[in-house]
């Protein structure tokens, strides 16, 4: 039985059409060994194709799928080694969890002894010790889906491919199911792809987070990138909250870009080229709200108080912004004028 | 994938290709009742020592398989059924000459004979006749027929069940002898009179006597010998040969074309025409008149002697051609527009 | 895929070097070829070339030569590519001299060439050959496969190939030999001829309308279309009160479903006929309560109709159930919670999830009911249909084998307008309720109104059927169905006496041989129909390949022709070299798995479709093959659809009529040849005492079946909400 080393994923200008459809635009893409890659994005943008096709459910209609350094493009899933969490589970209602585990290893001929053995371990890495014999059916949501991780990881696959593993599960359980498998991935130093639709679970569990739409790559990083210093409007806004304010860039210089917002103008600090109209991203928690002095008109419309943070709605100068402040002693209240001030080395600005 | 082979050898084996033995042997298609298929195979396989497979189908579905098989039979003999099927395979080669000695048997067994060049020889004779369900008559107070013309009473409106000859011999033969007693044109206008009083044209040839037996219908046309057994399995039926006279059929028996047995055929066709053979139909219940002079009859058969037969034409009647015309004139005029 | 490429050419050597080449007289496994070894008659096909001269039989060897070459290219897409080149022109090259180099010949070819080696023709294809084809065959597929299609699955790409050699060699090839007689006019072929003629009023007169009769086609049609729907009503009704009630005789209601499939024919009508017939027990009841005229209303379309519904309302049933029971119940819950109330969530969910399932039911019920002849045959009466007219086309007074042709191509148009039908109202949506969550809820119950209507037709229709099977049992034990009732064992001790004479025991009954004959040749046939039948409907469901919807219509092609014309087409297509089988089991066997075949298909698919795709791709991901994922993962959740395809084609194997009746032979006797001799002979005693003995097999043979494959286990309990 040998078992594999965490490999890595590379995808050279990699196609993918159903007739006349095309599912993904030449990709290049490289996922490093023992990394976890989430690959997010809105639904329909590729991402579970990429996913599919690193499984070998997909075969590619050109480019070349590189793992672990040898060229699979023509391999069939069986022989690629690789193991998949899916959305739905997939557990055989049939079979125990036990040998639901243990599947992998038997058909790669292990003994069932052992097999079962390993499972077992499996099964306790993921807190399952001793609901080997039970069914699928008779496991909760959260448990169906451990065991399907445990099934897929007994077999220390070169990579590791979860299909949007936590969108069946409640609120509270997802992020704590979440945090298990970014510890079991750290752990087994494990190569994951990992496709979500939500991003607060990418920037959870992410080395780097690939963002797709329309089939093709839109920006990748690590989370705290692609926060601090998106590439796009979309990103900006995917990543995130984020306030988009329409500007126009009057001219730029290695210091920065002069804009003009709201017949204001402004210098801010970050690398940019195109003049003319572009838009500012402005995080909610970067915004300040004053009750007068310096700044743009505003209009509280809308104030949420949670306790440890006060979340704002505001109409005004700069159009419709929502503005997040841990200041929670007298807060503002619907209706007031405001001052709205911004630190522009917090500020981005993208293509309009 | 080894896997894939093992189907493949799977297959194979149950697959592989059976042969046919050798020895002496002899393949049998039998037309007549199953009991009677049964005894003759046992009597010859008695008496010759050679090994007989038998199986019995009707005769149209024999032919139909003598056709199909043309040129490479699975069938040595075909013993049994109504001579026309017979002289159908003859004149389409289908069969070949025995060469059997036919001087013991009837005229009309060696007519057969003739007309087919040797091809078919008659075993038996089966008059065509019409039978009442005595009970059925009389709970309607009907008076029950005695000849052709009698089926026209408007009495029996409903109550007649006769086969379509399309797709029975039997009700071609009687459509045959009708045409032969009153010529062709009265022939038609009676089976037209008659058709008021059908209630169903019945697909096969012997189920409007089953159906008369029953009560189902209360009159039907067909052989008699058919009749004969179902009256003394205990049904109430009588039997009535119409006093205008009467057609019938020859069973016939024939060696077919390219049968990879011929001499153990031969011994076949000889042993079926003789007197010892033929006088054993009784013994399970066949009543039809055997072919062979020295044969004995059985009391319940037909009293050939009490029958007015006509001298029924095969040579003429048996063509495709008359029967294409008989056929479609009888699809014109009588067959049930409703 | 070198390896799997490699063993298969060393099998195809073994086949083309050593075994012998031509059909053996007395069988291979006699193995008197090995004692003969290198006389011409059981020479292999290298020895035909090289001592005898029989050139044309060079092409399969170099074929072979050729792919073993190939195997030491390096470049595994150009190998691929020039190995299937080489199996194709050797499977062609071998094919192609087997149908033209023949004496007697198949008419199909008979006259279109001439060449060398005609005179003297060649005997029929033997195990050398089969062996040889089979492995060109997988040799073709396997680098089919290594050229990426069916993505890179060799056991994908080799199933779908052997499925359609399969296929092609035992339905298309016969089914060429009649159809191409639909052409024939007397004065030799014709193509205007043919239009006319299939759409003549003959055919389609709707004469009915205007008070005189309808042709065979409509009323094939009408028929059809009634018993597919009734009998798919009705299994509905029982397959939901099985699943969604707790009504307390369950098991004796499964008996009463599922004995008239395990009726031999004609059996049904007769019992019919001594209920409702003129003199029958009812009408004669009826006629003295009411005092009513005793009419002969059972012959025609409503006894047909009757017999049809009883005959095949089980079979919507297998189908049904099945479908049913896969229904999620979470999708039931789900409804409920969302305040719809039992009847809107039967209505709107439930029902909705088991279209396929009642397409299916009904497309069965349907082409059962136009292929069916027993029924119209005894019933009929005046009422006729293309099935009764095709059989008496080839058995009637005068052969028309061009009106046979034209009638089974019409017969062919109204199964495949229903076939396209049913695609289009199942469409394209997703009907998967076994998803790999675990599933532990429960089924909703039935709301009033639909139960009441569940018990207000199925336990009637529960009763009628026992009536009938009561009168059948009572047939068989008295002198004289319907006239002379008195109480006798002779039919049965005729049929199956055993006798203890002076060399032991004997089976000295009529019926035994063909009972015999009959059970081992349905063994035989029944897992192999269960097998292809599976495979066939695992291909269509799972995978995507090109011409998939031509290859899906052409496995359903012999269920929709009518028995009797595959009967035929079969004597005329395998009488002659190449593929010789006449006269022996095997053609019993292969015509039994190819017509039963479709039924398979059908349920495979309406369970297959139920079953969520992500199961393979999870298995198949976990490092399976697709072999091991059929094997581990498919087949344990299709049970109740391996338990129907066995079950049916066992007892479609036992009970069916017109396909067999022109190919047994003296050696091989089926007991429903046997028991359609006595019918015809009046033999009813004899003939429904077999058919109970044949009735209690069946049932016990199911029954067995039942306890060794049981019931998918997929939820902790398979209760019902009470």
């Amino acid at each position: 039985m040998n078992l594999n080393t965490p490999g890595s994923v590379v995808f050279e200008n990699v196609v993918k059409k159903y007739g006349e459809v095309t599912a993904l635009k030449a990709l290049n893409l490289t996922v490093e060994p023992g990394t976890l890659v989430t690959l997010l994005g809105p639904s329909g943008c590729g991402k579970t194709t990429t996913l599919r096709l690193i499984a070998g459910l997909e075969a590619a209609t050109s480019g070349k799928v590189i793992i672990g350094g040898k060229d699979v493009t023509h391999l069939s899933a069986t022989y690629r080694a690789v193991s998949m969490v899916f959305q739905s589970y997939a557990l055989f209602p049939h079979m125990t969890v036990r040998q639901n585990v243990a599947y992998g290893l038997t058909v790669k001929g292990m003994n069932k002894r052992e097999a079962a053995g390993s499972a077992d371990a499996g099964l306790e890495m993921v807190g399952l010790k001793g609901f080997g014999d039970r069914l699928p059916s008779e496991l909760s949501g959260g448990q169906q889906q451990r065991v399907a991780v445990a099934r897929a990881i007994v077999l220390e696959p070169e990579v590791l491919l979860l299909d949007e593993p936590l969108s069946n599960l409640d609120a509270k359980l997802r992020r704590h199911v979440r945090e298990e498998i970014r510890q079991i991935q750290q752990e087994l130093g494990l190569t994951a792809v990992y496709v979500t639709h939500d991003q607060e679970e990418a920037m959870a569990v992410s080395d780097r987070i690939i963002v797709m739409r329309n089939a093709e790559i839109a920006q990748e990083g690590n989370p705290h990138d692609l926060y601090e210093r998106p590439n796009s409007a979309f990103i900006a806004d995917f990543i995130g909250d984020a306030n988009l304010v329409d500007c126009e860039v009057i001219s730029t210089s290695d210091k920065g870009a002069e804009v003009a917002i709201s017949g204001q103008q402004l210098l801010i600090p970050n690398e940019f080229n195109h003049k003319g109209n572009a838009k500012l991203v402005l995080r909610p928690h970067h915004i300040q709200l004053s009750d007068g002095g310096e700044g743009f008109e505003g209009n509280i419309t809308y104030a949420a108080y949670l306790g440890n943070q006060v979340q704002y709605t505001i109409d005004g100068a700069l159009g419709p912004l929502f503005v997040i402040t841990d200041i929670t002693s007298n807060p503002f209240s619907t209706g007031q004028n405001v001052r709205i001030s911004f630190d522009p080395r917090k500020a981005r600005l993208v293509a309009g | 994938m080894k896997k894939l082979s093992f189907i493949g050898a799977a297959l194979l084996a149950s697959t592989v290709l059976a042969g046919q033995a050798g020895a002496q042997e002899l393949n049998v298609i039998c037309s007549n009742e199953q009991d009677w298929c049964d005894l003759m195979v046992s009597n010859f396989e008695d008496a010759t020592g050679i090994d007989v497979s038998m199986v019995r189908k009707s005769t149209g579905e024999t032919l139909a398989q003598v056709r199909a098989e043309a040129g490479n039979p699975t069938f040595d003999v075909w013993w049994g059924g109504t001579g026309d099927p017979h002289l159908i395979a003859a004149s389409e080669g289908l069969t070949q000459p025995s060469g059997a000695d036919t001087s013991e048997l009837l005229g009309w067994a060696v007519n057969l004979a003739e007309i087919s060049e040797g091809r078919t020889i008659g075993i038996h004779l089966g008059v065509l006749g019409i039978a009442y369900n005595r009970e059925i008559l009389a709970e309607k107070g009907i008076e029950p027929p005695a000849c052709w013309r009698d089926l026209t009473n408007p009495a029996y409106a409903g109550e007649i069940q006769v086969a379509n000859p399309n797709s029975s011999g039997t009700a071609y033969t009687e459509l045959a002898t009708l045409v032969q007693v009153f010529g062709e044109d009265d022939a038609f206008s009676l089976l037209q009179e008659i058709g008021a009083n059908v209630n169903t044209y019945t697909k096969s040839g012997s189920a409007p006597s089953k159906a008369a037996a029953r009560g189902e219908t209360g009159i039907s046309i067909g052989f008699e010998h058919d009749m004969v057994k179902l009256k003394l399995a205990g049904f109430p039926l009588e039997i009535v040969s119409p006093c205008e006279g009467t057609g019938y059929e020859v069973g016939g028996v024939s060696i077919i074309q390219g049968a990879e047995n011929f001499d153990e055929a031969v011994q076949w066709v000889n042993f079926v025409l003789s007197a010892d053979a033929q006088s054993a139909g009784p013994e399970v219940g066949v009543y039809n008149v055997p072919s062979n002079s020295n044969a004995i009859l059985p009391d319940e058969a037909p009293a050939v002697e009490s029958i007015k037969l006509i001298d029924y034409d095969f040579g003429t009647y048996g063509s495709s051609d008359t029967r294409a015309r008989l056929l479609a004139r009888w699809d014109e005029e009588v067959k049930p527009q409703g | 895929m070198k390896r799997t490429t490699g063993l298969w050419l060393l099998i195809g050597l073994f086949g083309y070097a050593v075994l012998p080449w031509y059909a053996l007289k007395r069988g291979f496994w006699s193995f008197e070829w090995v004692s003969q070894f290198g006389q011409q008659i059981s020479a292999s096909a290298l020895f035909q070339v090289l001592n005898f001269g029989r050139f044309w039989l060079a092409p399969a060897g170099v074929a072979l030569l050729v792919a073993a070459v190939l195997l030491t290219m390096n470049n595994p897409v150009k190998r691929s590519r020039w190995t299937a080149l080489a199996a194709l022109v050797g499977l062609i090259m071998t094919a192609l001299q087997g149908l033209i180099i023949v004496r007697g010949g198949p008419q199909a070819f008979g006259d279109f060439f001439a060449f060398g080696g005609m005179e003297n023709g060649q005997l029929g294809f033997g195990a050398g050959a089969f062996v040889l084809l089979l492995s060109l065959l997988f040799v073709l597929t396997t680098a089919i496969s290594g050229m990426g299609k069916g993505r890179g699955d060799a056991f994908v790409v080799g199933l779908i190939g052997l499925i359609i050699a399969l296929v092609g060699v035992f339905v298309f090839f016969p089914v060429v030999h009649i159809l191409i007689r639909a052409f024939e006019t007397p004065d030799g072929f014709s193509l205007t001829a043919f239009l006319p003629r299939l759409f003549s009023s003959d055919i389609w007169g709707l004469g009915c309308l205007s008070g005189t009769s309808c042709g065979p086609g409509i009323n094939s049609v009408v028929l059809a279309i009634l018993t597919g729907a009734t009998s798919t009503a009705l299994g509905l009704s029982f397959a939901l009160i099985f699943t969604r009630t707790d009504f307390r005789a369950k098991k004796l209601l499964r008996l009463l479903t599922v004995i008239p499939i395990v009726t031999p024919p004609f059996v049904i009508g007769l019992a019919l006929i001594l209920l409702f017939g003129r003199t029958g027990a009812v009408t004669g009841l009826f006629a003295d309560l009411f005092d009513v005229e005793k009419t002969r209303w059972i012959y025609g379309f409503d006894g047909v109709f009757l017999a049809q519904v009883l005959s095949f309302t089980p079979i919507a049933f297998l189908v049904l159930i099945g479908v049913v029971e896969g229904v999620s119940p979470s999708m039931e819950e789900a409804s409920q919670t969302l305040n719809a109330n039992r009847w809107q969530t039967f209505r709107y969910v439930s029902l909705p999830l088991m279209r396929p399932g009642l397409a299916n039911a009904f497309l069965l019920g349907f082409i059962e009911s136009l292929a069916d002849f027993g029924n119209p045959l005894v019933l009929g009466g005046n009422f006729d249909v293309l099935s009764t007219e095709i059989y008496f086309s080839i058995v009637g007074t005068v052969a028309d084998a061009s009106g046979t042709a034209i009638l089974s191509i019409a017969l062919l148009m109204l199964t495949l307008g229903a076939f396209i039908i049913q695609r289009q109202w199942v469409g394209k949506k997703s009907y998967a309720t076994v998803t790999g969550k675990g599933d532990s809820g429960r089924h909703s119950a039935l709301s009033k109104g639909v139960k009441t209507a569940c018990y207000a037709t199925a336990l009637p229709w529960a009763a009628f059927t026992a009536v009938v099977y009561s009168m059948i049992i009572f047939g068989s034990f008295v002198k004289l169905w319907g006239y002379n009732n008195s109480f006798t064992f002779d039919h049965y001790i005729r049929a199956f006496g055993i006798k203890h004479t002076a060399h032991g025991w004997r089976f000295s009954g009529v019926a035994w041989d063909s009972y015999f004959t009959t059970l081992t040749i349905s063994s035989i046939a029944a897992p192999l129909t269960a097998l292809l039948g599976l495979a066939t409907a695992y291909l269509l469901v799972r995978q995507k390949f090109a011409g998939k919807n031509i290859f899906e219509f052409s496995t359903m092609l012999s269920f929709a022709i009518p028995g009797t014309v595959i009967g035929v087409s079969y004597i005329l297509a395998f009488n002659f070299p190449p593929i010789e089988l006449t006269g022996t089991s095997i053609i019993l066997i292969i015509v039994f798995v190819f017509r039963n075949m479709p039924v398979g298909v059908r349920g495979g698919i309406a369970a297959m479709s139920q079953l969520d795709k992500s199961l393979d791709e999870a298995s198949i991901t976990l490092g399976a093959n697709s072999f091991t994922t059929v094997r581990r993962v498919i087949t344990p959740l299709l049970g109740p659809a391996i338990l129907a395809a066995l079950t049916y084609s066992f007892v479609r194997a036992i009970t069916s009529v017109s396909a067999v009746i022109f190919l047994v032979s003296a050696k091989h006797n089926m007991a429903t040849s046997f028991i359609v001799g006595r019918v015809e002979n009046g033999e009813f005693g004899i003939a429904i005492a077999y058919s109970a003995v044949l009735i209690v097999t069946m049932i016990t043979v199911i029954v067995l079946l039942q306890l060794l494959i049981g019931r998918r286990k997929l939820r902790a309990s398979d209760r019902v909400e009470t």
